[in-house]
């Protein structure tokens, strides 16, 4: 069916798109992932994807490529409605997505890394392996790469890796690519390696779809830009037309409301004080929180703002750095138990993964972070563990069936009040948390924000690391920013600015504050 | 749905938590498939011959084969319930008995001998925890290498040969009774209570469950999930002498493979339990239930008549049968 008659009355799809895809709706248990989501990417053009994190760009894509299906709106290939029911429709019909961390299968050679699947040539149930050389060789020529095809892909170098992904795709005869933050892990001139090989793929009619947070090599690289923000599409532009600042403030857009309490619980007293702090990613890193301060931390991912917060509250060993809480100061590394003991308390960033035991009842997760003070010699009294739960459930709010449901059949949000209550039953002095209105509804929020505030007015320093800017901006007294391991910029929250702190996040503190 | 608009969110019923009824255990016995399959296997083997089946002495058989069984596999539900499982529980216990005996033979009071069996379980189930929760190793390549070791050192214990004329006050441990019925069923039955007890009511038995639950919650939360199975797999070590050494006094003689069988029927009778709770955890309750089950499957069908290999067979399914009917009700749900 062509999309003329299908749509009569709307706008023609673009007949030269490579890709298409039009008014997406995604919902996730009720939640809007993407809502008026749209996409137009030509043959021969490099075309920039944006939009912060959380905007949904990664769902967008996981439509293109037939991971997830839409709840409503249409995919075109040339004008054309095409359904992805799954990955290999899409391959099938020459989408391709290349995503950093499953590149290639390391464990096997290069060239059958480029010929997979059924690109590998057998006759009769044998793999013919002098065809299969040949055409991978012909694959890595036509991308001008010598990498040696009898090599395992998981010693190749990350650049090479990814030349290996982009051999093969080829190979099934690609028409689109998307890249997923294509340059995370790479060095500046395997950078240059790789934008000669998409301009030369470019020049082969490809269409490309080029998602980065790092605007500089949107600019140097791509043809045209489509930016997203809270599930929408917001606008599609030349990018010869575009410029950055205008970029930045279309990504960040202007919202934030009555979400986020009043501030002004700050004391003078310290709670928290962290010296020259050093981890794997974490670099020199020094600040002080005050009791009833909250202190947001911001950054891209990777910046190493999760890191500080694990190493804080035992969870992660660190290289050198003093922790003091109020007047003692922790032992090095000191493990999750001895920094609860000494008051500092983690809402880890993955709920499902590290907050939750998802088959646990709700009572046994709460007890499990206050074994001790529901025991006596060993043993746990039932009577305690159902005192605490109680209590936190009913501060905290949470819709269960009873003390007893597995925390797995909670909403998101109730999920993270458990985690919540968990903590907050060791009375901590220092809180500290890690994106904790991930994947929760609006409403939820504005309770977990007020319920910050309410612990800062209680005297608790509360330290968290959030990656939407309006919300570090909202809920925050102070907000420090993160880029590569280092803190790259600090604001008070009530004069900050969304573009300075976004620029903060890629590292250009000194065009805002001073030169270099 | 904005739940700040409720008054009262939290619903009615946790007003009185205390007394939220616990599925009683009647009903969780019942709701679950491997529960129905104890029943149907008893009724039919009572069906099949009603005059011996459920007669006193009868039961008391089953009762005295299944108890070392029982045993190892509460050292199996321990290492289960923090989420890993122990290949070489059967090895430490057949070690356990030869050591007893040789000491035994070669003089040494019997109690001493005892104490000393059991040491060597205990540290067996130390290395084992050492190598899983502070090396990182797989409990599964950890506990196969023990078992490999463990099982070389009972050969060269007993020599390769069987052990016995062994001093009757030791044996009268495995073979005397009290109200008819042998010790080692009493001993089992104590064990069981007392893991039973540990793992429900004590701080240790809620760390391991978390761990089990979740190794990363479990240590962000301030547990020592390290710690936790290493003493999980240390006390499994512990645990798995007491059974060999029964097994040896029972048996009035120790060889090296005796307990071998104990091994796969352990890890048998802690799947099938977990399949009658809802959580799917491991637990005593339901290894008890599971070893009930392969206790009156090989009675039964020895009563019968049905060949060894055969009962082998027909156990295998047994269980698959079993787990197969639970895990198709949580699908169902």
């Amino acid at each position: 069916m062509t999309i003329l008659d299908a749509h009569p009355d709307t706008a023609v799809a673009e007949p030269t798109a490579a890709l298409e895809a039009r008014d997406i709706v995604k919902r996730f248990d009720g939640v809007h992932a993407l809502n008026g989501a749209g996409l137009s990417v030509r043959a021969g053009e490099i075309h920039a994807l944006l939009g912060e994190n959380g905007a949904g760009k990664s769902t967008l894509i996981k439509i293109l490529t037939g991971l997830y299906s839409p709840d409503s709106g249409s995919l075109h290939r040339h004008g054309e409605e095409v359904e992805f029911a799954n990955v290999r429709v899409a391959n099938h019909a020459g989408v391709v997505a290349l995503y950093q961390e499953l590149s290639v299968i390391p464990s096997i050679s290069v060239a059958e890394n480029i010929l997979l699947g059924e690109q590998t040539p057998s006759r009769g149930g044998l793999v013919q392996w002098r065809s299969l050389r040949r055409r991978a060789r012909a694959q890595l020529d036509s991308i001008n790469q010598r990498i040696p095809l009898g090599m395992l892909a998981g010693d190749l170098t990350p650049v090479q890796q990814t030349m290996v992904a982009f051999a093969r795709a080829l190979a099934t005869d690609a028409r689109v690519l998307i890249l997923d933050e294509p340059t995370a892990s790479l060095t500046d001139t395997e950078i240059k390696d790789l934008f000669a090989v998409l301009r030369s793929l470019r020049e082969r009619g490809v269409a490309i779809v080029y998602v980065s947070h790092r605007l500089e090599e949107v600019f140097e690289l791509c043809d045209r830009l489509t930016i997203m923000r809270n599930g929408q599409t917001i606008m599609t532009k030349d990018v010869a037309d575009s410029h950055i600042d205008e970029v930045i403030s279309t990504m960040v857009g202007r919202s934030t409301g009555e979400l986020y309490p009043e501030r002004g619980t700050a004391t003078t007293t310290v709670a928290l004080t962290v010296t020259d702090l050093h981890g794997r990613r974490v670099k020199d890193v020094s600040f002080e929180v005050h009791r009833g301060e909250v202190l947001g931390i911001g950054g891209l991912a990777g910046s190493g703002r999760s890191e500080l917060l694990r190493i804080i509250s035992g969870a992660q060993k660190h290289v050198r750095g003093e922790i003091t809480v109020g007047a003692t100061s922790l032992p090095r590394s000191p493990g999750v138990g001895r920094a609860l003991d000494a008051g500092i308390a983690l809402v880890p960033e993955e709920r499902r993964s590290q907050g939750v035991i998802l088959g646990s009842s709700i009572q046994d997760n709460i007890a499990l972070a206050n074994i001790s003070s529901v025991s006596s010699l060993g043993l746990v009294s039932g009577a305690r563990i159902a005192d605490i739960t109680t209590r936190g459930m009913h501060d905290l709010h949470i819709k269960a069936r009873s003390p007893r449901q597995p925390v797995g059949e909670l909403s998101g949000g109730n999920q993270q009040k458990v985690v919540l209550a968990k903590m907050l039953a060791r009375n901590p002095d220092v809180l500290l948390m890690d994106e904790p209105t991930r994947g929760i509804d609006v409403g939820t929020k504005a309770e977990i924000y007020r319920l910050i505030r309410q612990l800062a007015a209680g005297g608790t320093a509360v330290v968290t690391v959030s990656s939407e800017l309006p919300e570090l901006i909202g809920m925050s007294d102070r907000i420090l920013i993160m880029h590569e391991g280092r803190i790259s910029g600090e604001m008070l929250a009530a004069e900050a600015d969304e573009e300075v702190l976004l620029a903060y996040c890629y590292g250009k503190a000194n065009e805002h504050d001073d030169h270099e | 749905m904005n739940m700040t608009t409720t008054s009262n969110p939290v619903l009615e019923d946790s007003a009185d938590i205390r007394t939220t009824p616990r599925r009683s255990v009647g009903q969780m016995l019942l709701s679950s498939g491997t529960v129905l399959a104890l029943i149907a296997l008893i009724i039919f083997f009572f069906a099949m011959r009603p005059d011996v089946f459920l007669s006193f002495t009868n039961v008391k058989n089953i009762l005295y084969q299944v108890a070392i069984l029982a045993i190892i596999a509460g050292a199996q539900t321990i290492v289960m319930v923090v989420g890993d499982f122990d290949l070489s529980v059967a090895a430490t216990s057949s070690l356990a008995g030869a050591v007893a005996a040789s000491l035994m033979l070669g003089g040494m009071p019997i109690p001493l001998a005892i104490l000393v069996a059991l040491a060597v379980g205990l540290l067996i189930g130390l290395a084992n925890g050492l190598l899983i929760a502070y090396v990182n190793l797989s409990a599964f390549v950890a506990t196969l290498a023990t078992l490999t070791s463990v099982t070389g050192l009972a050969f060269i214990v007993t020599q390769g040969t069987t052990l016995f004329n062994l001093p009757a006050g030791f044996n009268a441990l495995g073979q005397g009774k009290f109200l008819e019925i042998p010790l080692p069923v009493f001993i089992a039955i104590a064990i069981s209570l007392i893991l039973w007890f540990v793992l429900k009511y004590t701080t240790l038995g809620r760390r391991w469950y978390a761990t089990g639950g979740n190794v990363e919650v479990s240590r962000l939360s301030g547990v020592n999930v390290r710690r936790a199975r290493l003493l999980a797999f240390t006390i499994a070590g512990l645990v798995s002498a007491i059974g060999g050494i029964l097994l040896t006094a029972r048996l009035g003689s120790a060889s090296a493979v005796q307990g071998d069988d104990n091994l796969l029927f352990s890890v048998a009778a802690v799947f099938l339990g977990m399949t009658i709770v809802r959580s799917g955890a491991a637990n005593i309750v339901g290894t008890m239930v599971g070893v009930a089950i392969i206790g009156v499957m090989s009675n039964g069908l020895n009563i019968l008549g049905v060949n060894a290999y055969v009962q082998q067979v027909v156990t295998g399914l047994i269980i698959i049968a079993a787990v197969t009917l639970s895990s198709l009700k949580t699908r169902s749900r």
